[in-house]
Formats: C-alpha cells, sequence, structure tokens
C-alpha cells in the first residue's frame, strides 16, 4: 500500500464497489487489444490512489480504458458482459446490494433485507428518497420491472444467467419487494452486487425499449451526457447522489464535474496519452510500463485482483490424447508455468494455483505450492504409456503424433499468445507438438461449440465461486462452455454448492472441486489477473471495488 | 462519349450489386451462428431461439437475401443485429471520420508522391535522390502502425507538440493522417519517378528537343503529364488501400470509423452492418474509378481523340 488516504475525520474507509462479469471475447481477427484486464500482483498492492491534501469539487477527468476495437457502445447493463463497458456502468448504476471484502454484502439501494428459512424468498427494504437520472423515483416496482425484464426470455439478456432460479418479484409496498426463487440459490447476492445487474429507470425502459443502450439512465453518481460510438462517452456529475453503497469515501455527489470515458484500445497510445496529458488516468498498462510507472515521481498506480476463474488452459478431456487422465497430468507436468508467468508479465502477475482467484470465497489456498513441474515423470509417464520420441523429438505412439492444437481467437491481448508460446517451448521437451490453430470470432465458437479443439484457454470474471458450476457441471454450463468432460463427483459438488446456503459447507465443497480440477487435470491454472490503473498526481482518489472495477466517485483532480 | 459513360455507369452498379450479392453469400457461409454469437458464451439455447426469430436469420437464404435486396431499394440498410440500431445510423455516425481521413491522407499523399517524385528525378543520381529512395524503402518496409507509434513517441511524448486522440478539429487529425499519407505517398513517388525516368528516354522527348522546346516546359508539360497518365490509375487502388489500413490507424489512434465497425461486425456475423459497409466501400471505389477514367480525358489528349466517334 502506499499512502494511505488522507481522510477527513468523518470519511468511513476506502470505498469498495463490486461487480462482476464474464469477459466475452468480442475479439476481432486482428491481433489487436481485446476486452479486458493486464495482470498485476497477486495479492493487489493498492487499491485507492495516493491521495494526498483535501478533495475538491470541480473539473473533467478523461480516463482511457481498454475498450478494444469495438465500436459499439451499447451502454444496456442487462445487456453487456463485455468487461471495459462494464467499468463504464459502475459510474451510471447502482445495485441493491454492494459486496465487501470477505464475501459480505453491504446496503446500496436495498437499505437490508431477509432470506427466508429455505433460501426461496428474499425481502428487500428499499432505500428513501432515490431518484433516477430522469427524475422518477426508485421504488419496488422499478425493482420488480428491472427482474421481471431480465426474466422474459423474448428479451434475451445475458443477465439472465445471473438471476438463476428466479421465479417472481411481489411489491409489498412502496418500499419492500419480495423476491422469490424457485430453488435455492447461493450466488444470488452476489450477482445482484454485479454492474450487469445495475438498475435502470423503468420508466427510461419503457420510452426507449431496445435503444436504451444508448440512452442508459440509472440511479449512479454520473449521468450519462452523450456518447460517440466507437471513441468516447461523456457522464456528468448527479448533483443529488447521496446513496452510495456501505464503505464509500464520502457521503454525497461525487467530485468531479464530468467524467469523460474515452476507449483508447492501443496499450502504446493508452502510455502515451497519459504521458502527454490528454487523459487522466489510463487503464490496463503493459507490464513493461506499469513497473517504470510504479517507481514515476509525475504518475501512481492503482491495482486490485479480480474476482475471476483465472487463465487457465483447458483440456478436451473428451477427446484423445486427453482421454487418458496420465496423459493430461505428464502434459502439467511439463510446464513450468513459474518461469513463463515471471519472464512474460515481468513481476507484475502472480501464478496461479487454483482456477479460482485467491480473493474469491472459497480460495483453496493448499493448494499453493502443492503442484510443480516435473518433465523427468512426465517422460517417464508418456514411455509407459508407448508414447515413444519421433526422429523430431516430438513423441508417437501407433503412427500418431502427440500433437495437441490450441483453438484461440483473442491473439495477444493481456501478453497470452507469448505465454503459450513460452509452454509451446516447455512442452516440445517434453515431446509434445503444440499447434496454435488461431479462428475468427465466428469459428472459434463454433470450434469451441462443437468440441473441436484439444486445447483452449480463457478467464471468466465472477464475483462468487458458482463460476465453477458455469464452467465445469455437465448441468449447469452453457453449451458453449470450454469443458466438455463429465464429472460425476464435480457435478454433485457444485450443483449442491450452488444450492446450499451455508458458508462453511460451500467453502468446504468448492475446495474439494479445486483440488479435483487440479488433481484431474481438467484445466490448468496459469496466472492471477490484476485489473490496474495509471493516473497523473493531479488526479486523486480513484478506486478500485472488491470484484475489481474502477470508481470515481471521490476521485478528484488536484 | 455519353453512351460511354452511361455504359461505365451500368457496369458499375453491376459491380456493387455484385460486391453485395457475394458478401452476402460468403458471410453466410462462413462458418458460426449470428444469434449465438450475439447472445454469447453464456447463453440458453431458448435464448438463442429467441434471438434467431428477432433477427429473422431462421428465414431461408434467399428470403433474407429478397429482404434485404427490397430494403436497400428503399434506402433501408437493415438493423444492426447487435446493437439493433438502423444500420444507416450507425455507419453514418462513422462515416466523417472516415472520409476526414481518407480524403486528408490521400491528398498528402498525392502532394508527396508527386512532389518527391519530381524532385528525386530533378536531382536523379545525387545525394538528394538518394534520400527520397531511402525515406521510401524506409517508409514501405515500416508496418503502418509501428510508424503511427514512432511518431506518437516523437510529436506528442517527447516533443509535446500534437496531440495522440481526439475527435474534430485540426490537431487530432495531424499524426494520423501523416502516417497514412506518407504510407501511401510510396507508391505514388515511384510511379512518378519511375515513369517519368522512362519518359525522359522517349523518342518523342528528342522530338521535342529538336524542335526547340525548353528543358523545362518538356519535363513539366510533356514528361511529368505522361508519367501522371499511370499515375492516375493509381489513385483508385490508393482509396482501397486507404480503407484496408484504416482499421489499423482508427485503432491507434482511438479514432472513430467503418474500418473498426466493418471488422468488429464480421467477427459477429452482424451481416447487415457489413453489406451497408461493403456497399459503401464499393460506390466510394466505383465512383473513385469513374472519375479517374473521366480524368485520363483532361491529362491525356489520346484518350480524348479516341473516345468520341473512332470506336463507337
Amino acid at each position: 500500500m502506499r499512502a494511505p488516504p488522507a481522510l477527513p475525520p468523518t470519511q468511513r474507509p476506502p470505498k469498495m464497489r463490486i461487480e462482476s462479469l464474464a469477459c466475452l471475447t468480442l475479439s476481432l481477427s486482428l491481433a489487436l487489444a481485446a476486452c479486458s484486464k493486464h495482470s498485476g500482483e497477486a495479492a493487489a498492492a493498492q487499491v485507492t490512489g495516493a491521495v494526498a491534501g483535501q478533495p475538491k469539487a470541480g473539473g473533467e477527468l478523461v480516463f482511457a480504458f481498454d475498450g478494444a476495437s469495438i465500436t459499439r457502445f451499447d451502454l444496456d447493463p442487462h445487456q453487456s458482459i463485455f468487461a471495459p463497458h462494464n467499468r463504464v456502468f459502475r459510474s451510471i448504476f447502482d445495485s441493491l446490494v454492494v459486496l465487501q471484502p470477505g464475501h459480505s454484502f453491504g446496503p446500496w439501494l436495498a437499505k437490508s433485507w431477509e432470506i427466508s428459512a429455505d433460501g426461496l424468498v428474499y425481502t428487500f427494504h428499499l432505500r428513501d428518497g432515490v431518484k433516477f437520472h430522469d427524475g422518477t423515483r426508485f421504488d419496488a416496482a422499478a425493482v420488480k420491472f428491472n427482474l421481471d425484464r431480465i426474466k422474459d426470455p423474448k428479451n434475451a439478456l445475458y443477465a439472465l444467467s445471473d438471476i438463476g432460479p428466479y421465479a417472481s418479484s411481489k411489491v409489498i409496498d412502496e418500499l419492500t419487494v419480495r423476491v422469490e426463487l424457485s430453488q435455492p440459490f447461493a450466488p444470488f447476492l452476489a450477482n445482484l452486487s454485479k454492474s450487469s445487474l445495475g438498475i435502470i429507470s423503468p420508466a427510461a425502459l419503457q420510452k426507449y425499449g431496445e435503444q436504451i443502450g444508448f440512452h442508459p439512465v440509472g440511479t449512479g453518481p454520473f449521468k450519462f451526457k452523450s456518447l460517440t460510438p466507437g471513441t468516447e462517452i461523456a457522464l456528468e456529475r448527479n448533483p443529488d447522489y447521496h446513496w452510495g453503497p456501505a464503505g464509500v469515501a464520502h457521503e454525497g455527489p461525487a467530485w468531479l464535474e464530468r467524467l469523460t470515458f474515452k476507449n483508447v484500445p492501443e496499450e502504446a497510445t493508452r502510455v502515451a496519452v497519459l504521458e502527454n496529458g490528454q487523459a487522466g488516468a489510463v487503464d490496463l498498462i503493459p507490464p513493461q510500463n506499469l513497473v517504470q510507472l510504479r517507481s514515476s515521481t509525475k504518475f501512481h498506480v492503482v491495482e486490485r485482483e479480480l474476482l475471476n476463474h483465472n487463465y487457465s488452459l483447458y483440456l478436451n478431456a473428451v477427446r484423445e490424447p486427453w482421454k487418458d487422465a496420465r496423459v493430461r497430468e505428464a502434459f502439467r507436468l511439463s510446464l513450468d508455468i513459474d518461469t513463463a508467468v515471471k519472464t512474460i508479465y515481468l513481476g507484475t502477475a502472480a501464478r496461479a494455483w487454483s482456477p479460482l482467484s485467491p480473493s474469491l470465497l472459497g480460495y483453496d489456498k493448499s493448494l499453493e505450492g502443492s503442484w510443480h513441474p516435473d518433465p523427468t515423470r512426465a517422460a517417464r509417464t508418456l514411455d509407459e504409456l508407448g508414447w515413444k520420441p519421433g526422429p523430431d523429438g516430438i513423441r508417437v505412439k501407433d503412427g500418431k503424433r502427440l500433437t495437441v492444437s490450441f483453438l484461440d481467437t483473442q491473439g495477444n491481448r493481456e501478453k497470452r499468445l507469448d505465454l503459450i508460446t513460452i509452454f509451446r517451448r516447455q512442452l516440445h521437451d517434453s515431446g509434445f507438438e503444440l499447434k496454435i490453430d488461431t479462428e475468427s470470432y465466428g469459428s472459434y465458437m463454433e470450434k469451441a461449440g462443437a468440441g473441436d479443439f484439444d486445447l483452449v484457454a480463457g478467464s471468466l470474471f465472477a464475483p462468487d465461486p458458482d463460476v465453477l458450476r458455469r464452467i465445469y457441471a455437465t448441468d449447469g454450463r452453457t453449451q458453449l462452455a470450454v469443458f466438455k468432460g463429465g464429472d460425476a463427483e464435480l457435478d454433485a459438488l457444485l450443483v449442491s454448492a450452488a444450492k446450499t446456503l451455508e458458508p462453511e459447507q460451500r467453502v468446504k465443497w468448492y475446495a474439494q472441486a479445486q483440488r479435483l480440477i487440479v488433481d484431474k487435470t481438467y484445466s490448468i491454472p496459469a496466472y492471477v489477473l490484476v485489473y490496474s490503473v495509471a493516473a497523473a498526481n493531479g488526479v486523486q482518489g480513484i478506486s478500485i471495488d472488491v470484484h475489481g472495477f474502477p470508481n470515481f466517485t471521490d476521485t478528484w483532480l488536484k | 462519349m455519353l453512351r460511354r459513360i452511361v455504359e461505365r455507369f451500368l457496369v458499375s452498379l453491376g459491380v456493387i450489386v455484385g460486391a453485395v450479392t457475394l458478401i452476402f453469400l460468403v458471410l453466410n457461409w462462413l462458418p458460426g451462428d449470428s444469434a449465438t454469437l450475439i447472445a454469447g458464451e453464456d447463453a440458453s439455447a431458448e435464448t438463442i431461439q429467441h434471438l434467431r426469430e428477432k433477427l429473422g436469420t431462421d428465414r431461408s437464404l434467399s428470403d433474407q437475401y429478397r429482404a434485404y435486396l427490397k430494403g436497400v431499394l428503399h434506402g433501408d440498410l437493415g438493423t444492426s443485429y447487435a446493437t439493433r440500431e438502423p444500420v444507416v445510423q450507425r455507419l453514418a455516425a462513422q462515416l466523417p471520420a472516415t472520409l476526414e481521413l481518407t480524403f486528408s491522407a490521400c491528398t498528402l499523399a498525392i502532394l508527396l508522391g508527386v512532389g518527391l517524385g519530381v524532385l528525386s528525378v530533378l536531382h536523379r543520381g545525387r545525394w538528394l535522390d538518394q534520400a527520397i529512395q531511402s525515406l521510401s524503402l524506409f517508409l514501405v518496409s515500416m508496418p503502418a502502425f509501428w510508424l503511427g507509434i514512432l511518431l506518437i513517441l516523437l510529436f506528442s511524448v517527447r516533443l509535446g507538440w500534437l496531440p495522440v486522440i481526439g475527435n474534430g478539429g485540426f490537431l487530432p487529425l495531424v499524426l494520423p493522417v501523416t502516417t497514412l499519407g506518407l504510407v501511401l505517398s510510396v507508391p505514388l513517388q515511384r510511379m512518378v519517378r519511375d515513369g517519368m525516368l522512362e519518359g525522359l528516354h522517349e523518342p518523342y522527348v528528342t522530338t521535342l528537343r529538336a524542335k526547340g522546346l525548353g528543358e523545362r516546359r518538356i519535363f513539366y508539360v510533356h514528361v511529368l503529364r505522361n508519367a501522371l497518365t499511370s499515375t492516375v490509375t493509381l489513385l483508385g487502388v490508393l482509396i482501397g488501400e486507404s480503407l484496408s489500413n484504416a482499421v489499423i490507424i482508427e485503432t491507434l489512434f482511438a479514432r472513430q470509423g467503418i474500418g473498426r465497425t466493418t471488422v468488429e461486425a464480421i467477427g459477429q456475423k452482424d451481416l447487415p452492418v457489413v453489406q451497408g459497409a461493403i456497399l459503401i466501400s464499393s460506390v466510394a471505389y466505383v465512383v473513385v474509378n469513374l472519375l479517374v477514367d473521366i480524368s485520363y480525358t483532361l491529362i491525356d489528349p489520346r484518350t480524348r481523340l479516341f473516345i468520341p466517334k473512332g470506336t463507337r
């Protein structure tokens, strides 16, 4: 941590907010930076920017973010799992509850709530006096309207999977809403805290219909002003705002008068606009620049781990050569993840030990240091299984080469292909041949859906370990999920853990699940993502919420 | 003459319809289902089916094609699958930025290309010629994005003279236009140089000299004009070049533009947007080439002689 914020006595600890999302890679056939985040120290060093002096109101912050080469700015929170746009949502939309460190929940738009003993009924008591940006009132009917909108399959909204077994809502009185589920759903509160379940003004939804994404109206600290598709989203202060979530650093409206998000997809350009002053802050800094900016006297860096299913390699266990778990293990033993991650990320990202990122509920710390590279054992196993080294070093069995095809569409975002390239060299030493099959997004989705690959890799942002069910469970996962195998034991653990409201029991099951995934080598976790923001020293008080998204309510200009 | 122009116009129309049809078929043949791509990795089969019905992609290919052509004739390019915005509106938002960049960069490329080409012929064999040749070799081997990054580092970060990003106004346009203009100027400059060097040895130059015409007049009025005929042909190609480089320039300088929109739409199989973009670029391409054809008659008197009665 750098110097802690010098806050006025009335202020509470740094504000934390939550959200999560699955980072759908809307990546292009070009190897341009795509959707998401960069990597940094696992146990994120700094959550709030260096603060010196008394905050003052006014001014404009230009925030240059990595929005990928995406020109579509669709600011409907229920309809986007695109990480960069969710970074914008948090300034426009509030959620019912806020996720706090240690997987606890604090009040936000909901003052308090009760959960029935069977876990099927959630009664939310809402905060009074909250207004949407269009002047309409936030009330129980608004909550019902939002949840029903998501539930309706005709609307085909991404947020549908976040509400799980949501059945219906009843408006008890103006400020009380009863939400009913058809079965217990442990991740419900965590999902409600996501930006993708931000509350939209029902009046605006009725007025704009499907065009709501171009006229976003929420209750958040900043109001939407205008957007220039592909390059700019301009927000201005919401002067009425005084309903920040539990843990805000100051009551009342944001300090900044205007907040302008500029999409600067090229990382070198982001660093350039920070250095020449065109932007006050930028995100997702490449490792080499991060190292330099951390020690700079003109800039400071704010970083925080994302709650995440770590970037992992998924082995298609239903296909040869992976059907035999011993081949999968030999593959893992051939990888020296420590060295690869250090070489590529220059110490700005930690290597991962578990599929879950360390700050997620149920992270199994005992996995740390529990598995290591062992090329000698890998070679022995492969020898025993009849895979003999061929003339070029690649192993052969019954005339078949030990070739593994890695399906990819994202290119080198977050330097992921660089990492794979190092892995390829390590694997070659053990006699595996890794081929990189780069496809356009469309072909990638088709091949991934059909299971036509040996290896894929990816990460998935989520505030709850239930993310494991979305990826690995035969029942819970979607048809496009990258894990194709089926493991009855794993299924039982993940499905039960999603239905149990008992945190200790969940933690136990998730620990077993993580170990099982590692032991059976269903996936190989690679590195822990850290979201980073670099700001000029004239910009103070940028924070990153529990989930790993930037927050500008407490940001001010010197 | 008029008949010829009408004929060219009809052929151009055919080219546009052909391009739109081809892209319609190619996109449909490409793997990946639009609804699945838009619904995202986490969507249920039910959600995807709803989307398919909404987008109309559950209809037969010929139905979709007929509906599309009908729309185009009514000036309706359809609705973007991904944003549910009218395609016309979506592309119109991006078009000014593209026009601004393309037009300025092509102008710069022409000025630089012709200027440096002439200069290098005037100083042929001497150090200036060699310097220009080295510069063009440097530029032609340099990917546009790398050149752009170098210019940013020098002019924005080191010297602090120019902004890197920004919409509207002259200053934010300087670096992207310079990057693209420099890259595009190289083939022009080489064409002018080679054309003129060749021209200087043509028999008609000897004839002109024998007539007692001044070197200067021979050089600028006759040889340069001759070399320009082939250079003008290159202009049509230049538009294509500039559109294909646009994606890189737009990304690097965080600009709006048709290039990025198209690449993004292809990735998502957002057919109406891709078709709209192809329609616009093919119209631009065809119009520029039509103008190029017409401009021959101004530059090269021989074509003027041939067109009116001789051939038709």
